[in-house]
Protein backbone atom coordinates (compact mmCIF):
# COMPACT_ATOMS: atom_id res chain seq x y z
CA UNK A 1 0.00 0.00 0.00
CA UNK A 2 2.91 2.41 0.77
CA UNK A 3 4.76 1.72 -2.08
CA UNK A 4 1.41 2.20 -4.32
CA UNK A 5 1.29 5.40 -2.77
CA UNK A 6 4.88 6.91 -3.36
CA UNK A 7 4.24 5.43 -6.76
CA UNK A 8 1.21 7.64 -7.34
CA UNK A 9 2.88 11.10 -5.34
CA UNK A 10 5.19 11.38 -8.43
CA UNK A 11 1.85 11.89 -10.67
CA UNK A 12 0.97 15.12 -11.04
CA UNK A 13 -2.95 15.46 -10.63
CA UNK A 14 -2.19 13.69 -7.00
CA UNK A 15 0.70 16.56 -6.56
CA UNK A 16 -1.95 19.59 -7.88
CA UNK A 17 -5.42 17.57 -5.85
CA UNK A 18 -2.88 18.06 -2.43
CA UNK A 19 -2.22 21.81 -2.91
CA UNK A 20 -5.70 22.10 -3.78
CA UNK A 21 -6.56 20.61 -0.24
CA UNK A 22 -4.01 21.89 1.53
CA UNK A 23 -4.41 25.77 0.50
CA UNK A 24 -8.53 25.27 0.23
CA UNK A 25 -7.84 24.14 4.38
CA UNK A 26 -5.35 26.14 5.26
CA UNK A 27 -7.89 29.27 4.04
CA UNK A 28 -10.70 28.00 5.95
CA UNK A 29 -12.48 28.46 2.50
CA UNK A 30 -16.60 27.21 3.00
CA UNK A 31 -17.93 25.02 0.39
CA UNK A 32 -20.46 25.53 -1.95
CA UNK A 33 -23.62 23.79 -1.05
CA UNK A 34 -23.66 20.53 -3.62
CA UNK A 35 -25.48 17.17 -1.71
CA UNK A 36 -28.12 20.00 0.40
CA UNK A 37 -29.20 21.14 -3.09
CA UNK A 38 -28.75 18.91 -5.88
CA UNK A 39 -32.32 16.94 -6.89
CA UNK A 40 -31.75 13.01 -5.78
CA UNK A 41 -31.56 11.26 -8.49
CA UNK A 42 -32.52 7.14 -8.61
CA UNK A 43 -28.57 6.41 -10.20
CA UNK A 44 -26.94 8.97 -7.53
CA UNK A 45 -29.25 7.18 -4.29
CA UNK A 46 -28.68 3.40 -5.74
CA UNK A 47 -24.61 4.54 -5.65
CA UNK A 48 -24.24 5.71 -2.45
CA UNK A 49 -26.58 3.01 -1.37
CA UNK A 50 -23.90 0.63 -2.76
CA UNK A 51 -21.07 2.66 -0.94
CA UNK A 52 -23.24 1.95 1.97
CA UNK A 53 -24.12 -1.69 2.11
CA UNK A 54 -20.09 -2.17 0.72
CA UNK A 55 -19.02 -0.47 3.98
CA UNK A 56 -21.76 -1.83 6.22
CA UNK A 57 -20.82 -5.59 5.15
CA UNK A 58 -17.39 -5.05 5.65
CA UNK A 59 -17.90 -3.66 9.33
CA UNK A 60 -20.13 -6.37 9.77
CA UNK A 61 -16.95 -8.95 8.96
CA UNK A 62 -14.55 -6.85 10.74
CA UNK A 63 -16.77 -6.82 13.28
CA UNK A 64 -17.37 -11.21 13.74
CA UNK A 65 -13.90 -11.93 12.81
CA UNK A 66 -12.95 -9.53 15.85
CA UNK A 67 -15.52 -11.32 17.54
CA UNK A 68 -14.23 -14.37 16.64
CA UNK A 69 -10.86 -13.87 18.05
CA UNK A 70 -12.11 -12.01 21.56
CA UNK A 71 -15.41 -14.02 22.61
CA UNK A 72 -13.97 -17.11 24.65
CA UNK A 73 -16.98 -19.93 23.42
CA UNK A 74 -17.12 -21.25 20.06
CA UNK A 75 -20.20 -20.07 17.10
CA UNK A 76 -22.37 -22.66 18.02
CA UNK A 77 -23.29 -22.00 21.29
CA UNK A 78 -23.69 -18.19 20.41
CA UNK A 79 -25.82 -19.08 17.78
CA UNK A 80 -27.85 -20.78 20.21
CA UNK A 81 -27.87 -18.16 22.60
CA UNK A 82 -29.45 -15.83 20.45
CA UNK A 83 -32.09 -18.68 18.89
CA UNK A 84 -33.02 -18.93 22.66
CA UNK A 85 -33.05 -14.86 23.12
CA UNK A 86 -35.29 -14.48 19.51
CA UNK A 87 -39.30 -13.51 19.39
CA UNK A 88 -40.26 -16.29 17.50
CA UNK A 89 -39.95 -17.03 13.79
CA UNK A 90 -40.73 -14.15 12.29
CA UNK A 91 -38.13 -12.48 13.72
CA UNK A 92 -35.56 -14.91 12.72
CA UNK A 93 -37.13 -14.87 9.25
CA UNK A 94 -36.70 -11.00 9.25
CA UNK A 95 -33.43 -11.23 10.63
CA UNK A 96 -32.02 -13.17 7.71
CA UNK A 97 -33.72 -10.59 5.28
CA UNK A 98 -31.83 -7.78 7.11
CA UNK A 99 -28.83 -9.81 6.31
CA UNK A 100 -29.90 -11.33 3.06
CA UNK A 101 -30.27 -7.24 1.83
CA UNK A 102 -27.41 -5.35 1.71
CA UNK A 103 -25.18 -8.79 0.43
CA UNK A 104 -27.80 -8.98 -2.30
CA UNK A 105 -28.04 -5.25 -3.14
CA UNK A 106 -24.08 -4.94 -3.48
CA UNK A 107 -23.53 -8.45 -5.64
CA UNK A 108 -26.17 -7.34 -8.32
CA UNK A 109 -25.67 -3.83 -8.19
CA UNK A 110 -21.49 -4.94 -8.26
CA UNK A 111 -22.23 -6.77 -11.62
CA UNK A 112 -24.03 -3.88 -13.23
CA UNK A 113 -20.74 -1.87 -12.13
CA UNK A 114 -18.68 -4.57 -14.10
CA UNK A 115 -20.56 -4.39 -16.96
CA UNK A 116 -20.37 -1.00 -16.83
CA UNK A 117 -16.28 -1.16 -16.36
CA UNK A 118 -16.95 -3.26 -19.82
CA UNK A 119 -18.46 -0.02 -21.12
CA UNK A 120 -22.03 -1.21 -21.45
CA UNK A 121 -25.13 0.21 -20.64
CA UNK A 122 -24.01 4.16 -20.29
CA UNK A 123 -27.12 5.46 -22.01
CA UNK A 124 -29.26 7.02 -19.14
CA UNK A 125 -32.42 4.72 -20.06
CA UNK A 126 -29.90 1.89 -19.87
CA UNK A 127 -28.62 3.04 -16.27
CA UNK A 128 -32.11 3.68 -14.99
CA UNK A 129 -33.40 0.34 -16.20
CA UNK A 130 -30.41 -1.61 -15.23
CA UNK A 131 -31.29 0.20 -11.67
CA UNK A 132 -34.53 -1.11 -11.36
CA UNK A 133 -33.61 -4.63 -12.03
CA UNK A 134 -30.88 -4.98 -9.61
CA UNK A 135 -33.67 -3.32 -7.42
CA UNK A 136 -36.24 -6.14 -8.14
CA UNK A 137 -33.43 -8.56 -7.67
CA UNK A 138 -32.46 -7.75 -4.90
CA UNK A 139 -35.67 -7.90 -3.13
CA UNK A 140 -36.87 -10.90 -4.47
CA UNK A 141 -33.32 -12.77 -3.67
CA UNK A 142 -33.86 -11.09 0.09
CA UNK A 143 -37.40 -12.56 0.66
CA UNK A 144 -36.46 -16.19 -1.46
CA UNK A 145 -33.25 -15.81 1.16
CA UNK A 146 -35.37 -15.00 4.19
CA UNK A 147 -37.87 -17.77 3.95
CA UNK A 148 -35.16 -20.64 3.17
CA UNK B 1 -15.71 11.36 -25.86
CA UNK B 2 -17.57 11.01 -29.32
CA UNK B 3 -16.66 14.79 -29.54
CA UNK B 4 -13.27 13.94 -29.43
CA UNK B 5 -13.57 11.02 -31.89
CA UNK B 6 -15.67 13.45 -34.34
CA UNK B 7 -12.98 15.60 -34.19
CA UNK B 8 -9.66 13.81 -35.05
CA UNK B 9 -11.31 11.34 -37.67
CA UNK B 10 -12.37 15.12 -39.25
CA UNK B 11 -8.82 16.26 -38.74
CA UNK B 12 -7.05 13.21 -39.94
CA UNK B 13 -8.55 14.00 -43.58
CA UNK B 14 -7.50 17.46 -43.11
CA UNK B 15 -10.81 18.70 -44.79
CA UNK B 16 -12.64 21.88 -42.84
CA UNK B 17 -15.08 20.04 -40.73
CA UNK B 18 -18.30 22.96 -41.06
CA UNK B 19 -18.81 22.64 -44.94
CA UNK B 20 -18.58 18.53 -44.39
CA UNK B 21 -20.34 18.03 -41.10
CA UNK B 22 -23.75 19.09 -40.63
CA UNK B 23 -24.32 17.47 -36.83
CA UNK B 24 -21.93 19.68 -35.46
CA UNK B 25 -23.92 20.18 -32.28
CA UNK B 26 -22.49 17.53 -30.71
CA UNK B 27 -19.12 18.85 -30.45
CA UNK B 28 -18.71 21.02 -27.44
CA UNK B 29 -18.49 25.04 -28.07
CA UNK B 30 -15.36 25.54 -26.96
CA UNK B 31 -13.37 23.39 -29.44
CA UNK B 32 -15.35 24.45 -32.35
CA UNK B 33 -13.30 27.73 -33.20
CA UNK B 34 -9.94 25.43 -32.78
CA UNK B 35 -10.87 23.01 -34.94
CA UNK B 36 -10.48 25.12 -38.18
CA UNK B 37 -6.66 25.05 -37.60
CA UNK B 38 -6.90 21.06 -37.35
CA UNK B 39 -3.53 20.66 -36.00
CA UNK B 40 -2.97 16.97 -35.26
CA UNK B 41 -2.20 17.56 -31.70
CA UNK B 42 -5.78 18.81 -31.16
CA UNK B 43 -7.02 16.08 -28.47
CA UNK B 44 -3.48 16.91 -26.39
CA UNK B 45 -4.84 20.51 -26.39
CA UNK B 46 -8.55 18.96 -25.38
CA UNK B 47 -7.04 16.78 -22.38
CA UNK B 48 -5.59 18.67 -19.31
CA UNK B 49 -2.49 16.57 -18.67
CA UNK B 50 0.82 18.62 -19.47
CA UNK B 51 2.27 16.85 -22.01
CA UNK B 52 5.36 16.98 -20.43
CA UNK B 53 4.19 14.48 -17.90
CA UNK B 54 2.40 11.97 -20.07
CA UNK B 55 3.49 8.68 -19.64
CA UNK B 56 6.04 9.20 -17.02
CA UNK B 57 3.88 7.53 -14.38
CA UNK B 58 3.53 3.92 -13.38
CA UNK B 59 1.11 1.56 -13.96
CA UNK B 60 0.20 0.66 -10.60
CA UNK B 61 -3.06 2.34 -10.56
CA UNK B 62 -4.23 0.80 -13.83
CA UNK B 63 -3.06 -2.50 -12.40
CA UNK B 64 -4.83 -2.31 -8.85
CA UNK B 65 -8.33 -1.25 -10.87
CA UNK B 66 -7.51 -4.23 -13.20
CA UNK B 67 -7.04 -6.46 -10.03
CA UNK B 68 -10.20 -4.72 -8.11
CA UNK B 69 -12.09 -6.27 -10.91
CA UNK B 70 -10.35 -9.55 -11.06
CA UNK B 71 -10.91 -10.01 -7.43
CA UNK B 72 -15.11 -9.07 -7.81
CA UNK B 73 -15.29 -11.51 -10.20
CA UNK B 74 -13.60 -13.82 -8.28
CA UNK B 75 -15.91 -13.60 -5.13
CA UNK B 76 -18.62 -13.68 -7.46
CA UNK B 77 -17.63 -16.87 -8.76
CA UNK B 78 -16.95 -17.84 -5.16
CA UNK B 79 -20.70 -18.07 -3.88
CA UNK B 80 -21.81 -21.04 -5.92
CA UNK B 81 -18.71 -22.66 -5.01
CA UNK B 82 -19.13 -22.00 -1.35
CA UNK B 83 -23.08 -23.56 -1.53
CA UNK B 84 -22.11 -26.52 -3.06
CA UNK B 85 -18.41 -27.29 -2.16
CA UNK B 86 -18.36 -25.94 1.62
CA UNK B 87 -15.10 -27.21 3.14
CA UNK B 88 -11.88 -25.47 4.45
CA UNK B 89 -10.77 -24.63 0.72
CA UNK B 90 -13.47 -22.33 0.27
CA UNK B 91 -13.65 -21.30 3.79
CA UNK B 92 -9.88 -19.81 3.56
CA UNK B 93 -9.83 -18.51 0.40
CA UNK B 94 -13.47 -17.03 0.85
CA UNK B 95 -11.30 -15.42 3.78
CA UNK B 96 -9.01 -13.52 1.77
CA UNK B 97 -11.00 -12.70 -0.86
CA UNK B 98 -13.99 -10.90 1.41
CA UNK B 99 -10.68 -9.36 3.11
CA UNK B 100 -8.92 -8.08 0.42
CA UNK B 101 -12.25 -6.85 -1.46
CA UNK B 102 -13.15 -4.88 1.67
CA UNK B 103 -9.83 -3.88 1.92
CA UNK B 104 -9.76 -2.32 -1.40
CA UNK B 105 -13.00 -0.87 -1.74
CA UNK B 106 -12.35 0.83 2.15
CA UNK B 107 -9.47 2.25 0.59
CA UNK B 108 -11.22 3.97 -2.34
CA UNK B 109 -14.04 5.39 0.24
CA UNK B 110 -10.47 6.57 2.44
CA UNK B 111 -8.86 7.84 -1.26
CA UNK B 112 -12.44 9.66 -1.62
CA UNK B 113 -13.05 11.48 1.66
CA UNK B 114 -10.06 11.78 3.47
CA UNK B 115 -7.76 15.17 2.17
CA UNK B 116 -4.19 16.02 3.56
CA UNK B 117 -0.62 13.85 3.54
CA UNK B 118 -0.93 13.00 7.22
CA UNK B 119 -4.63 11.94 7.20
CA UNK B 120 -4.35 9.88 4.34
CA UNK B 121 -0.86 8.05 5.54
CA UNK B 122 -3.10 7.60 8.77
CA UNK B 123 -6.44 6.69 7.43
CA UNK B 124 -4.23 3.94 5.47
CA UNK B 125 -2.56 2.58 8.08
CA UNK B 126 -5.57 2.20 9.89
CA UNK B 127 -7.14 0.69 7.70
CA UNK B 128 -4.12 -1.83 7.04
CA UNK B 129 -4.76 -2.80 10.35
CA UNK B 130 -8.24 -3.67 10.38
CA UNK B 131 -7.77 -5.82 7.45
CA UNK B 132 -5.35 -7.63 9.23
CA UNK B 133 -6.95 -8.17 12.09
CA UNK B 134 -10.12 -8.69 9.88
CA UNK B 135 -8.05 -11.82 8.05
CA UNK B 136 -6.53 -13.23 11.52
CA UNK B 137 -9.77 -13.33 13.14
CA UNK B 138 -11.66 -14.83 10.06
CA UNK B 139 -8.72 -17.65 9.99
CA UNK B 140 -9.20 -18.54 13.21
CA UNK B 141 -12.49 -19.14 12.90
CA UNK B 142 -11.97 -21.10 10.34
CA UNK B 143 -9.25 -23.27 11.89
CA UNK B 144 -10.88 -23.16 15.44
CA UNK B 145 -14.03 -22.86 14.76
CA UNK B 146 -17.08 -24.39 12.55
CA UNK B 147 -15.37 -22.12 9.35
CA UNK B 148 -17.36 -19.50 7.15
CA UNK B 149 -19.19 -22.13 4.96
CA UNK B 150 -20.53 -24.01 8.15
CA UNK B 151 -21.24 -20.70 10.05
CA UNK B 152 -23.72 -19.52 7.22
CA UNK B 153 -25.23 -22.73 6.96
CA UNK B 154 -26.09 -23.04 10.68
CA UNK B 155 -27.55 -19.46 10.63
CA UNK B 156 -29.73 -20.38 8.14
CA UNK B 157 -30.87 -23.34 9.39
CA UNK B 158 -32.52 -21.76 12.63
Amino acid sequence: MCQFYTCLKNMWFLCEMSKFWAKNTRLNRPVSPHISIYKWSIPMMMSISHRGTGVALSSGISAFALAALVLPESYPYYLDLIHSMTFGPQFLAFSKFALAFPVAYHTFNGIRHLAWDLGKGFKIPEVYRSGYIVVALTVLTSIGLATM
Amino acid sequence: MAALVRISSVCHRGVSPLLFRSSSLIRPLAVQKKDRDCPYSISAKIHATPSNYAGSGSKAASLHWTGERILSIVLLGLAPVAYYYPGPAVDYTLAAALTLHGHWGLGQVLTDYVHGDFKIKMANAGLFLLSTVTFAGLCYFNYHDVGICKAVALLWSK
